[in-house]
C-alpha cells in the first residue's frame, strides 16, 4: 500500500493554529499552494474528524475549527492538534470490522473461527459479510500493532485485547498512570504516543466510574502545542539514521510565502514548485524550546552541515546507505560544530559578556534565577551586589541575542563592541515605538 | 513506530467508545516503558505501583528516538514532578478543602491557611509547579509553588458549599482576563512564522490586511501572565509593536528608557 502522506494535513493545521482567523479562504488557499476547492475539501474532512471526536464534548455548533483550535489552557490541558494522528483514512467496512475484533476480545479469549461467526451475526447485510480469510489478516494487523495478544502455542490460536497495563491496576493506580502520562507527555518529548496513551487512559478512567472532572485537574501554562506536528516526521529521520540511510525530501523554506505544493495532476492547477529537492545524510534533530520548533540536522554532499526547520520537510523518503565509517565520521564532525551552539548555529564563535543586574527589591531573585536556568553553559561571576557577570563563547549571536534581549534593562552587553552599539541603537528605536504615549 | 497507524483513525476510536472498549498499542507501552526511566516516576507512584508497571512493561520494545534529539535553550529542570501532586490531586478531585501552611515570597510563612484547592498548575517556562486554590479568609485566588508548601492537611467542607465557590472561583478567573494586540512590523514578515510561534503558547488570533500588509496578533491572556507576554514582546525586539494594551505599552517604554539608561553616555 501506498504511504500515505499528511503533509499537507501538517502545513494546513500549522497554519490553521499559528494564524489562526487571518485569511479569507484564497489568501489561504494561495500561501498553502492550494487551490481553493481542495482547501474547502480539506477543510470539510478536519472538521469531519473534529466533530466525530468531538461527540461526547460540549463543542459549540458550527464554531470554526480555526476557533476549536484556539489554545486556550484555561479551559482544558488536552491537545488539539492531536487529531492530525488520527486522520488515517480507511474504509467504512474496515473500520466496523476492527472495532467489533476488539469489542469482542476485550473480555473473552477467542479464535479466528469464533471471531468470525460473531462478526457474521453482527453483519445485516449479507453482501458484507466478510470472509474468515479477511478476519485473520485483520487479526494479524492488530497482532502487529499489539492491541491483541494470542494466548496459547497451539493452533487453533485464541486471541485476547492486550489491556493487562490496564486491567491489573486499581483505580487508585489507574490514577496515578494517568497522571504520569499527562505530565511527561506534556513537559517531555517525544510526546505523540504519550497524549494517544493519555486518551486511553482517560477511557478506561471513565469506564471504571471517574468523573470527567477528575482528568481535569492539571494544566500546562506556555506550552507549545504546535510542537506535535513535527513529531509527524521524526520516526521517519531516526528509521534513516538507525539504517545510516540519506532522506530526500522537498524543502519549502518556512521564510516564503508558500508553505505547500501540492503535486496537481491537473496542469491547470499546477504550480511552479517552490521548493527545493535536497537529499541528505540525517545525522539529529534538534528541539529548540524557545519557539517550541523542531530541526533537522544533517550531512549534504557539496554543502557540509545543513539545518532545515522540521515544518518546511515534505515528500519525505528514505534514500541509499552511506558506510558506518561515513557516518561516524560525519557525526563526529557535527557535535564538534554544535559544541557551542545555542541552538543550531555551527558558524564562528564569538565571546559574549554581559553584566545582569538583580531586581532591586528584596526577595527572589528573579534575574539570576532564570540566568542560571536557561543560560546554558555560559559562566557566572560575582561582581557587586547590585549586579553580575555571565560570559559565554557561542557559535555567532543571531540565536542568542533574542534571549538576553528578552531580559530588557536588566541586562548590558559589555562585549562585543559592536553588539553593545546593536543593543543601544534598537532600545532606542524600540523606545521611539512607544514615545507618543 | 509509525504514529499514523490506521488503529488511531478516528471512526474506530469512536466506535470504541461506543462500546466502552479500548486499543492500547505497544508504540503507547514501548513509550511509557521509555518514560519510566524518567527519575520523575519515582514521585509519580508508589514502589509497589512503580515495580508492577515495570513488570507488566518488560516484553515491550523502549523507544531509543531521544538518542537522535538535542534539546537546546531549554530552562533547567528544576522539577517534573513534586511529591505532593498525588495528595493535592486527590483533593482537588473530591473537592476537599484544606488547611495549607507555606513559604511566602519574601520570607516567613503562613500557617493552616483555610482555603479550596482549584487546579495544579505547570509552569513550562519556569519548569515548576503551582497550586491555584481559593484563600477562604482572603477571599481571593492565590498561586503557590509546591516547593514552598511546608504541609497541607484535609479539610471538611459542607457539600453546599462547593458549587458556591467554585461559581466564585470561575468569577474571579474571569475577572483576570486581559488582552493585547501585537502587530508585526512589515518588514519582519518575511519571519512572520517564527513570530507567530513566539506567541503560540498564548490564546490568540491572527488579523492581515492585505492592503497594508500589516498582521496583528490578539493575546488573551491572564493578568499573571503580563510579565511572561512582555518578555516574549522584549525577545522578538524590533519585529513587533504593542497597538492595544495600555499597561504593556506603558511597560515596554520604561524598559525602553531604563535599557537605554544602562548605557549611560554612549546611550545618549
Amino acid at each position: 500500500m501506498a504511504k500515505e502522506s499528511f503533509d499537507k494535513e501538517i502545513q494546513f493545521l500549522r497554519m490553521l493554529s499559528l494564524a489562526g482567523g487571518a485569511y479569507s479562504r484564497q489568501q489561504f488557499a494561495d500561501r498553502l499552494g492550494i487551490s481553493v476547492h481542495t482547501y474547502d475539501k480539506t477543510l470539510r474532512n478536519l472538521k469531519e474528524m473534529v466533530t466525530v471526536l468531538q461527540q461526547n464534548l460540549p463543542v459549540e455548533q458550527g464554531a470554526e475549527l480555526s476557533e476549536w483550535l484556539r489554545y486556550n489552557y484555561y479551559e482544558s490541558a488536552d491537545p488539539l492538534l492531536l487529531f492530525l494522528f488520527r486522520a488515517k483514512s480507511l474504509k467504512e467496512t474496515e473500520s466496523l470490522r476492527l472495532t467489533r475484533l476488539l469489542t469482542a476480545l476485550q473480555s473473552e479469549e477467542l479464535t479466528a473461527k469464533e471471531l468470525h461467526d460473531r462478526c457474521c451475526e453482527q453483519t445485516p447485510d449479507d453482501s458484507l459479510l466478510p470472509d474468515e480469510k479477511t478476519i485473520r489478516g485483520d487479526l494479524k494487523y492488530l497482532e502487529e500493532v499489539g492491541v491483541i495478544l494470542r494466548v496459547n502455542e497451539k493452533r487453533p490460536y485464541r486471541y485476547k485485547a492486550a489491556n493487562d497495563l490496564i486491567d491489573q491496576l486499581s483505580g487508585d493506580e489507574l490514577l496515578d498512570l494517568y497522571d504520569y502520562v499527562d505530565v511527561i507527555a506534556n513537559t517531555q518529548i517525544p510526546s505523540v504516543q504519550g497524549y494517544l496513551l493519555r486518551d486511553t487512559l482517560k477511557k478506561a478512567l471513565r469506564n471504571r466510574g471517574y468523573p470527567p472532572e477528575a482528568t481535569e485537574t492539571h494544566r500546562y501554562k506556555y506550552n507549545y502545542h504546535s510542537r506535535i506536528l513535527d513529531e509527524a516526521h521524526l520516526y521517519t529521520i531516526f528509521g534513516a539514521i538507525q539504517q545510516r540511510r540519506r532522506i530526500r525530501f522537498l524543502y519549502l523554506s518556512p521564510k516564503k510565502g508558500m508553505n505547500y505544493t501540492s503535486k496537481n495532476t491537473n496542469p491547470l492547477f499546477e504550480r511552479e514548485s517552490a521548493g527545493v529537492t535536497d537529499s541528505i545524510l540525517p545525522l539529529r534533530v534538534v528541539y529548540d524550546h524557545q519557539y517550541g520548533r523542531w530541526y533537522l540536522i544533517g550531512h549534504h554532499a557539496r554543502m557540509g552541515i545543513k539545518k532545515f526547520r522540521m515544518e518546511g520537510l515534505t515528500q519525505m523518503e528514505e534514500g541509499e546507505p552511506v558506510e558506518e565509517a561515513e557516518y561516524a565520521a560525519r557525526l563526529q564532525q557535527l557535535d564538534k560544530q554544535m559544541e557551542n551552539s545555542w541552538v543550531t548555529d555551527t558558524n564562528r564563535t564569538v565571546k559574549v559578556a554581559v553584566r545582569f543586574y538583580n531586581p532591586v527589591r528584596s526577595g527572589a531573585n528573579f534575574i539570576r534565577e532564570r540566568v542560571e536556568a536557561q543560560g546554558q553553559w555560559g559562566v557566572i561571576t560575582e561582581e557587586s551586589e547590585a549586579a553580575f557577570l555571565y560570559e559565554i563563547t557561542v557559535n555567532e549571536i543571531y540565536e542568542i541575542k533574542p534571549w538576553l534581549r528578552s531580559f530588557g534593562s536588566s541586562c548590558e552587553i559589555l562585549e562585543p563592541r559592536w553588539l553593545r552599539k546593536q543593543f543601544i541603537a534598537e532600545w532606542k528605536e524600540i523606545r521611539s515605538y512607544y514615545e507618543s504615549l | 513506530m509509525n504514529p499514523f497507524e490506521k488503529i488511531f483513525n478516528f471512526q474506530i476510536i469512536s466506535r470504541l467508545d461506543e462500546t466502552r472498549s479500548l486499543a492500547l498499542t505497544s508504540q503507547e507501552r514501548s513509550w511509557l516503558k521509555t518514560m519510566l526511566r524518567h527519575p520523575a516516576s519515582e514521585a509519580a507512584f508508589t514502589p509497589e505501583t512503580l515495580s508492577k508497571l515495570n513488570t507488566l512493561l518488560e516484553p515491550e520494545a523502549s523507544i531509543e528516538v531521544g538518542e537522535i534529539i538535542i534539546e537546546k535553550a531549554r530552562s533547567k529542570e528544576r522539577q517534573v514532578y513534586h511529591p505532593l501532586l498525588r495528595t493535592l490531586r486527590r483533593m482537588i478531585m473530591q473537592n476537599q478543602g484544606m488547611l495549607l501552611t507555606y513559604q511566602i515570597k519574601h520570607g516567613g510563612g503562613r500557617a493552616d491557611q483555610a482555603g479550596f484547592p482549584h487546579k495544579l498548575e505547570y509552569n513550562m517556562y519556569k519548569r515548576e509547579w503551582y497550586l491555584q486554590w481559593y484563600s477562604t479568609r482572603q477571599r481571593s485566588l492565590m498561586s503557590t509553588k509546591l516547593r514552598n508548601i511546608v504541609s497541607v492537611e484535609a479539610a471538611s467542607l459542607p457539600a453546599q458549599q462547593i458549587e458556591g465557590l467554585k461559581a466564585r472561583i470561575a468569577r474571579l478567573l474571569e475577572g483576570l482576563k486581559e488582552s493585547a494586540c501585537i502587530q508585526v512590523i512589515p518588514a519582519y514578515n518575511a519571519e512572520l512564522s517564527r513570530i507567530l510561534s513566539s506567541f503560540s503558547c498564548f490564546d490568540k488570533s491572527v488579523s492581515f490586511d492585505e492592503s497594508t500588509g500589516i498582521y496583528q496578533i490578539h493575546v488573551n491572556y491572564m493578568r499573571d501572565d503580563s510579565e511572561f507576554l512582555l518578555s516574549r514582546i522584549r525577545f522578538l525586539g524590533l519585529r513587533v509593536k504593542i497597538v492595544e494594551g495600555k499597561q504593556l505599552k506603558w511597560r515596554m517604554l520604561k524598559s525602553a528608557e531604563m535599557a537605554v539608561g544602562r548605557y549611560g553616555e554612549e546611550g545618549e
